[in-house]
């Protein structure tokens, strides 16, 4: 009997001081954490839209009725991308679902309907397959696409205009980007009025 | 000397991955790309040495019935911490190393060398054999993602090697391959270190 109170109290106390550093060490880093965060949101939105100034996002509640809409399941962030007080375009973050759970992508929409870049961000796709998605050589072939043509993969050879090739071996990340963009391209589209 | 024998062990003798076969599935998932291998076996060497250190010093005060909850609760501790660390004032080296660490605490090294080696030995002693144990690891890693990437993927450090001629191996980049190159790894390494013995 005297076995289990001293050696359930060792484990008890073990646990309580592994509770105790846990707890101080969120607390000290929490804030911190979500700093990096906001700064590493603000840099991918900056890095698909170099050209605009400030960006300020579009409150959910105000485009909430066309976001409810299926073909924007994908949608996540909507922002304006400003220069000089003219909206110049459109950084939407998106996260369609990939091999391995959600894939977090940054897309950048000018004015003109046209992607300015992408940035694949947090995704849990397998290494040396789907994760060459954050490779530039994947993710430059978004730019110049344009919300008339929307995004096509193919799986190998010349792509047409308005197509891009697929990872080699991951074919479901491919897709899943190319369909997150066309999600993007079409609400820059319907938000931009034309 | 003894210092020096509780590193080396780790590095041939005793290598975690191909001698003890510890830790075979995060060998399994991140020896897809050289940079992956490296980045969690510097991860790993870097828990090692911290969880080998703190159980060697509470090792006293541990009730044997209870030690390996307790070496759990001590080491997932310790890497949770080290996470929130590393996110906070360090997100370059999140960015690299950050995916690596949640495998970690699930890694079986860990807890294998704490029961083994650290729950026995003095600190300092502890702190080599994790270091060993670690680059070992780092190594085998190393070496097993060279062979995949290259031949897998035709690159080497996410650098193109080949012309536009090469077809890579696909299968060696996917789980099968994985399997195929760690068992020839293990073979080898039995067939060199049995020419010594």
């Amino acid at each position: 009997m005297r076995d289990y109170v001293r050696l359930t109290g060792v484990l008890l106390i073990v646990c309580v001081i592994a509770g105790a550093v846990l707890g101080a060490t969120n607390y000290i880093t929490e804030d911190k954490i979500a700093e990096q965060a906001v700064k590493a949101n603000d840099e991918a939105r900056r890095s698909v839209m170099p050209q605009s100034k400030d960006f300020e996002k579009i409150e959910e509640d105000k485009v909430s009725e066309i976001l409810s809409n299926a073909g924007y399941d994908s949608i996540r962030e909507v922002y304006e991308a400003k220069s000089d007080g003219n909206i110049i375009g459109y950084a939407i973050k998106i996260a369609p679902k990939g091999y391995g759970g959600e894939v977090e992508v940054m897309v950048g929409v000018d004015s003109e309907g046209k992607v300015s870049g992408i940035k694949v961000g947090k995704n849990g796709e397998t290494p040396g397959l789907g994760k060459n998605a954050t490779t530039p050589r994947f993710q430059e072939q978004f730019n110049m696409k344009n919300w008339t043509d929307g995004v096509k993969v193919i799986k190998n050879g010349t792509p047409k205009d308005n197509e891009i090739v697929a990872i080699a071996g991951a074919t479901i990340t491919s897709s899943a980007v190319t369909k997150g963009v066309n999600q993007a391209l079409n609400l820059a589209k319907e938000l931009s009025g034309k | 000397m003894k210092l020096w024998k509780d590193f080396t062990n780790g590095i041939v003798k005793e290598n975690p991955t191909f001698r003890l076969v510890l830790g075979t599935c995060p060998t399994m998932a991140v020896t897809t790309a050289v940079f992956n291998g490296i980045g969690m076996g510097i991860a790993a060497t870097a828990v090692l040495i911290g969880s080998n250190l703190i159980i060697s010093l509470i090792n006293k005060i541990v009730p044997s019935e209870v030690r390996i909850p307790i070496y759990v609760v001590v080491i997932a501790t310790f890497v949770g911490a080290v996470e929130m660390l590393i996110k906070a004032f360090s997100p370059a080296l999140d960015s690299a190393l950050g995916i690596f660490i949640p495998l970690i605490v699930v890694n079986c090294i860990i807890l294998a060398r704490a029961e083994s080696f650290a729950s026995k030995n003095p600190p300092l002693n502890s702190i080599m054999d994790g270091l060993g144990m670690g680059i070992g690891f780092t190594l085998a890693l190393t070496f097993m993602s060279s062979i995949r990437e290259i031949l897998g993927a035709g690159t080497f450090l996410g650098k193109t090697l080949f012309g536009a001629g090469f077809e890579p191996a696909l299968i060696l980049i996917l789980p099968p391959g994985g399997f195929l190159i760690f068992g020839l790894s293990i073979a080898l390494v039995n067939k060199l270190t049995a020419k010594k013995a």
